[in-house]
């Protein structure tokens, strides 16, 4: 059997963290499902890592904010370390349902992906509230991947994302800091891994403030869209 | 070019090779960038002993007054400078990131060591 390790990476979660940890605890317990959790706290200021540590939450604590990046790519390098088989990014503060892992761990179960994407867009199940101007921005961004990888994605900014084996390796040993979902899916299918995308719904953040502000949206996306093109001139060794 | 034009630029020379060698012997800056330094204080100095020769050259790239080229010049460096130091800390950062997540990774290995031990 795999083994699947949930990566939550964690600033500032102090209000979400633990209810995130049992709603996997309990889903585990009821389904017979063994989904491994590791909290990567990233140098957050608030109470985090006590509530973990009280709480017997398996967490590693960044000695310093290294931002979603770098925190999510910590965390694949303890999925290498430990053999995971898979490793699924899920976020911390509520807003990934445990329900769909399964959804979207089994097509690289069955070996037909080597990423899944958790998408919010690609079908009629789009329950998740967000702002006209960021559903504008992903969508842009979705044109920008079409241009670079030749293959529509529709939810590029999803966190909610499942990697094989090979993925993880990949990843532990290279992961942008920034903008890391565009631009890891765009390098994925640079790279001819396998890339699908399953919906799942996606609820509304519990509490505290999402990192992407909406002021912010112009200034990601431009960035996303620079690091895109970088992509399209940069060579990549192909997968085998 | 005025005699005052060529005596502040080697005095400017001068004070940026001495710099740099107190710096490089302080053992603030690495050789490596330093030479940096000295090449600016070199295009300096060459500025003021030649002065004809780069009169030449910018009456042939279309500049009106010397003084522009040689700010064009210096613009130039100071731009191929910051380039430099962005693509240097960009590799500081790789790097510092790298050595934070093995360090928490390794913390964390240790503490749950401890914690099996007691």
């Amino acid at each position: 059997m795999e083994k699947v390790l949930l990566i939550i990476p964690a600033y500032n979660e102090e209000d979400n963290i633990l209810s995130t940890y049992q709603s996997i605890i309990n889903y585990n317990r009821k389904n017979k499902t063994k989904y491994d959790v590791i909290v990567i706290n990233d140098g957050s200021t608030d109470h985090t890592s006590e509530i973990c540590h009280k709480n017997k939450i398996p967490v590693v604590d960044l000695i310093h904010n290294l931002g979603i990046g770098g925190a999510v790519q910590t965390g694949y390098k303890y999925a290498y370390t430990n053999h995971y088989d898979i490793a699924v990014q899920f976020d911390g503060d509520g807003q990934h349902d445990v329900r769909y892992v399964k959804d979207i761990i089994k097509p690289i179960k069955n070996q037909k992906a080597d990423m899944v994407i958790g998408s919010r867009f690609v079908s009629d199940i789009d329950t998740f509230k967000t702002t006209f101007a960021r559903r504008i921005g992903i969508r842009i961004i979705s044109i920008f991947m079409k241009l670079v990888t030749k293959r529509k994605i529709y939810d590029t900014t999803s966190g909610f994302r499942a990697c094989s084996k090979k993925l993880i390796y990949d990843f532990s040993i290279s992961y942008p800091s920034e903008y890391p979902e565009p631009v890891t899916t765009a390098e994925v299918l640079k790279k001819e891994y396998r890339v699908l995308e399953i919906p799942v719904e996606m609820q509304e953040r519990k509490a505290g403030m999402s990192s992407i502000k909406t002021w912010k949206n112009v200034y990601y996306m431009l960035n996303v869209s620079i690091a895109l093109l970088a992509i399209k001139v940069r060579r990549y060794q192909k997968c085998k | 070019m005025q005699i005052n034009l060529i005596i502040t630029l080697i005095l400017v020379s001068v004070f940026l090779i001495i710099l740099t060698t107190y710096v490089l012997k302080k053992g603030r800056i690495s050789e490596k960038y330093s030479l940096l330094w000295y090449g600016m204080a070199l295009i300096i100095a060459l500025v003021a002993l030649f002065p004809n020769l780069f009169v030449l050259i910018s009456k042939k790239l279309g500049f009106e007054v010397m003084s522009s080229f040689i700010m064009g010049i210096l613009i130039g460096i100071l731009i191929l400078f910051v380039m430099a130091l962005t693509i240097m800390i960009a590799g500081q950062k790789k790097k510092t990131i790298l050595l934070i997540q093995e360090v928490s990774l390794l913390k964390s290995e240790l503490s749950k060591i401890r914690e099996d031990q007691s």
